[in-house]
């Protein structure tokens, strides 16, 4: 933000940033001491885009709303079209409300071949969705994932930062009925562990169980 | 200010090394500096390679997008061997390194062209036949040379709306557009609003603003021009012409005294389009969206056609006969008590012609040329030594300069091209800039953007600011700490006089004491009541950094320098000579509302707008007993003229501007004057005739052949002399 006395961007040769009005700025303390601490690893601010974006993500509540893009780019310092391009670039940033629970099935060769495709006729039908749509309520998106790496456990869910393996036509309707008891609102606890995932040891969350509490 | 290593976009962006290197393309041996990006060398050496994505004024190195430029390189190994690389490579990100061997015309070259050009043309609509690129497009033109004759792609291309509204001028159509970030580049880059960028990824990837924002920039039609293929047209000129159709004409823009090159596209007697002309001095290759869309004046339905005489209240069409014999008659009676006013619009011929006319046939000496307010009398030494002389720099010198201080002046605005030289300075070639004003600007891109330091001061303050930095500086100076940090005494707390801190006067004045500087000032120096105090701060602060001289304060219309070089002031004739003194604009208007001015000729200007005390002009016009008007169209003020002559634009005749550098270019004529038009300078030279004017004028070059011997300054300049580039006057010693 322009200001009287020393102008720090002058130095960085980006171009002008339309900053977001100091009223309008929505990270909460810590998310901005998280930030910084990202941004210490790199020599420029602006490099910092991706995980400042996941940032966005969760303290706006699970999707990149145009103000939360602007917030970054004035955090960053850069211009706010060179971070929407970046947020529409990767197709995990959430530019559009996701529903409570984001159900991502694996649907890339080794799912497929274990019946990824029921898993997913199962859970349109048991939704009344289809893939990329919100259930009425807003508890629900259904989508196609690629590969999650978890081959070794097909057919894999992800719902927020958890790995559901071995999901069949037919249990996926129990994780369902638990995803429904959780309190949580599960993309933002995505954005939340891919912020963290940057501290060395921290990984996404698999397990064989999906009890409501763990989620 | 700390010193910092250098981040990867500043190497970049450094100089080519002064070491040169020994290539060889298409068997061709160059020694070119070491660094140059192969296409560079290539071109320069008139080796054609085919690009889209590449400009040499765009930053480069984070492009390569559109991978039509590819070449094959090899090396020589010590032991003589060849070695070729296994895969092109891009022409335009490859630095030249000593022996390598560039082949540009390979069988395999060729075909990795035409591969390149069937991917770039899947998508692309190939709707050449309605396309305002059509005829001028690097796509047509390469896929001749360089594509394939048919494509093998039959499914289904991707489609968008045509003709997305970018902006009020700039249409975009997404399925030509190839992803060159050309465009976004130079947001980026060049203007500094950066606004375009790419979105989405893949065969999605489209040119847009952020959340679909409405592309506000000053300097958005370049993009039109930069764009290589049809995917960024001005709404303007959208369907409206071939361009094989198009006759084009060099000419001057006139919109504000930069006196940028430019050239109109004409089809008869209409403007359809304005583009850029190269002058690496002036404007490079860019213009403003004032000046690229601002022309539509010249073929405006409301341009006069005939001389409009009042009869019992009403105008009516006469002939130039009946017009001049009223003119004269009127002149005549009026013996010495007549005026005139030129506004800086008009040509050098014209206003030359015009003061002769006043001074030597009518031994008037009521002329002026200014309507803004000015602080000084035209006879003051200072006015002449400061105002009147133009800018202390030549604008393509100032890109030189390690420090720039801009001071009251919303650069970007009043003078947009200048502006985009000092963003230059700082982007390419490592300025600093300090930047002085009472207000930030709500524009997309100003200097506050990339001043190292900004000095935001209560408005009024302008003076005692000056005076603190004038201070600091000394204080720097002497003690030679221009790198320490700020002495631990500074207080940092704002002053309530001014705003500003003494922590923020120091950090100012120590960037400005690190050597050589120049001060850009703008409107509200040059009109500012106490612009004497002002000046002798800034001199001051010039002088204690060894910069004399180095005062830029740039005039506001395209001929305002010429207007007042040919004498268009009272007490000061053509040349800065001295002369008899006279009315100035606001006496003539005074003289006239009393009714003691017999006939006023204002000549390009409208005082009823423009004149900084409305109040006084209204009065001054309306009541004027004989108001004869030049303008193209029924101003404001000529609506209330007795008699109107109808000129022409800068399509419509030779003249000359001078700009706000010094800089004396040429208008040259594109097609006849609308209905019985005619120039300025004809005008009065006919006019001058009747009253029996010993000098006869009947060509522009008569006019300039005689500026040339009569005008101190303009000894140089003639119609042989002056070129399509335009060349310098000099400022004459004050008279
Ligand atoms: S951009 Fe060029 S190739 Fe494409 S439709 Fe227009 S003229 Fe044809
Ligand atoms: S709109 Fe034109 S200049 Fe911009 S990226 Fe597309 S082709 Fe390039
Ligand atoms: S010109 Fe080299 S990749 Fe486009």
């Amino acid at each position: 933000m322009i200001q009287n006395g020393i102008n720090t961007l002058a130095d960085s040769y980006i171009t002008h940033p339309v900053a977001q009005p100091e009223d309008k700025m929505q990270f909460s303390e810590e998310a901005v001491a998280e930030l910084e601490e990202i941004i210490s690893h790199y020599p420029e601010r602006k490099a910092a885009c991706l995980p400042a974006l996941w940032i966005a993500q969760r303290e706006y509540g699970g999707h990149l709303t145009p103000a939360a893009i602007r917030e970054v780019a004035t955090r960053l310092g850069t211009s706010q079209t060179e971070v929407e391009g970046v947020a529409t670039f990767y197709t995990m940033y959430n530019l559009r409300p996701r529903g409570r629970h984001h159900l991502e099935v694996c649907t890339c060769l080794t799912c497929a071949v274990m019946g990824a495709y029921d898993v997913v006729h199962a859970l349109e039908h048991a939704l009344d969705i289809s893939i990329g749509e919100t259930t009425a309520d807003g508890e629900f998106t259904l989508s196609e994932a690629e590969c999650l790496n978890y081959c070794g456990n097909a057919t894999v869910v992800q719902v927020g930062d958890h790995y559901f393996p071995d999901i069949s036509p037919s249990n996926c309707l129990n994780l369902v009925e638990e995803l429904r008891k959780s309190e949580k609102y599960t993309p933002a606890l995505l954005a939340d562990s891919l912020v963290k995932i940057q501290t060395p040891g921290a990984s996404l969350k698999g397990g064989g169980s999906f009890k409501a509490e763990e989620i | 200010m700390s010193d910092r290593s250098l981040t990867q976009t500043e190497v970049s962006l450094n100089p080519l090394s002064s070491e040169r290197v020994n290539i060889t393309i298409d068997g061709i041996s160059l020694s070119v500096p070491k660094g140059e990006n192969v296409i560079e060398a290539a071109l320069n050496a008139g080796i054609d390679i085919p690009y889209f994505c590449y400009h040499p004024r765009l930053s480069k190195g984070d492009a390569a997008n559109c991978r039509m430029c590819l070449v094959e390189v090899a090396s020589t190994a010590p032991d003589g061997s060849v070695r070729k690389m296994p895969k092109p490579q891009t022409a335009c990100t490859l630095p030249a390194a000593e022996g390598m061997i560039i082949d540009t015309n390979t069988e395999k070259i060729n075909k990795d062209r035409k591969g390149v050009l069937e991917f770039l043309l899947i998508n692309h609509p190939l709707d050449c036949p309605v396309c305002d690129r059509g005829g001028e497009c690097p796509l047509q033109n390469n896929t001749l040379y360089y594509g394939a004759s048919a494509s093998r792609f039959t499914e289904e291309k991707r489609h968008y709306p045509k003709a997305y509204p970018l902006s009020a001028q700039v249409v975009l159509d997404r399925e030509r557009c190839i992803q060159c970030a050309r465009c976004t580049r130079f947001t980026d880059d060049i203007s500094g609003d950066a606004q375009l960028g790419l979105l989405k990824r893949g065969s999605d990837v489209e040119v847009g603003t952020f959340a679909h924002t409405s592309f506000n920039s000053k300097f958005s039609g370049n993009v039109i021009e930069l764009c290589p293929v049809g995917a960024l047209t001005s709404r303007t000129y959208r369907f409206k012409s071939r361009p094989w159709d198009l006759m084009t004409q060099k000419s001057i823009c006139s919109k504000c005294s930069n006196g940028c090159n430019i050239k109109l596209d004409y089809r008869m007697d209409e403007v359809l389009r304005v583009n850029a002309r190269l002058n690496e001095d002036v404007n490079e290759e860019w213009t403003c969206d004032r000046g690229k869309f601002g022309h539509d004046y010249i073929s405006s339905p409301d341009r006069l056609k005939s001389p409009l005489m009042r009869k019992d209240g009403k105008f009516v069409e006469v002939s130039w006969h009946q017009a001049y014999s009223l003119l004269a008659d009127k002149l005549r009676a009026a013996g010495t008590n007549c005026g005139a006013i030129a506004g800086g619009r008009t040509t050098n011929e014209s206003v030359y012609l015009l003061q002769k006319l006043f001074r030597e046939i009518l031994g008037s000496n009521n002329l002026d040329c200014r309507l803004d307010s000015n602080p000084l009398p035209a006879s003051d030494p200072l006015f002449k030594k400061s105002l009147q002389t133009g800018m202390g720099n030549k604008i393509a010198d100032l890109e030189k300069m390690k420090t720039i201080m801009v001071i009251g002046s919303d650069l970007q605005d009043e003078q947009p091209i200048l502006f985009l030289r000092v963003r230059k300075a700082w982007r390419f070639k490592g300025a600093k800039v300090v930047y002085v004003s009472d207000h930030l600007t709500t524009d997309s891109t100003a200097v506050s953007d990339f001043a190292s330091v900004n000095l935001i001061y209560q408005p009024g303050s302008e003076i005692t600011v000056l005076k603190d930095l004038e201070n600091a500086l000394a204080r720097v100076l002497s003690a030679n700490t221009a790198d320490s940090e700020p002495p631990a005494q500074l207080n940092t707390q704002p002053s309530e006089a001014t705003g500003l801190s003494n922590n923020d006067i120091h950090l100012a004045a120590s960037l400005l004491a690190k050597g050589e500087i120049t001060i850009i000032a703008g409107k509200s120096v040059s009109q500012h009541s106490q612009y004497v105090e002002l000046y002798q701060s800034l001199t001051n602060l010039l002088a204690s950094t060894n910069s004399e001289g180095n005062l830029n304060i740039p005039v506001h219309e395209c001929n305002s320098l010429g207007t007042m070089d040919m004498g268009m002031l009272p007490g000061s004739g053509p040349g800065f000579t001295k002369c008899a003194g006279g009315m100035g604009t606001a006496e003539m208007l005074q003289a006239s509302a009393d009714g003691n001015l017999q006939v006023l000729w204002v000549m390009g200007a409208d005082p009823v707008q423009n004149f900084h005390n409305n109040e006084l002009a209204v009065r001054g016009i309306e009541n004027c007993p004989f108001l004869v008007v030049s303008e193209l169209t029924l101003t404001e003020t000529a609506k209330r003229a007795d008699l109107v002559l109808p000129a022409v634009s800068i399509a419509e005749q030779e003249g000359t501007f001078t700009s706000c550098e010094g800089r004396v270019q040429k208008l040259f004529k594109a097609f006849e004057p609308v209905g019985s038009s005619k120039p300025d300078w004809l005008i009065v030279a006919e006019l001058s005739a009747i009253l029996g004017a010993k000098n006869l004028y009947f060509t522009f070059n008569d006019v300039l052949q005689s500026i040339s011997k009569e005008v101190p300054g303009y000894e140089k300049i003639n119609p042989g002399t002056i070129g399509d580039q335009g060349i310098f006057r000099t400022v004459p010693a004050a008279g």
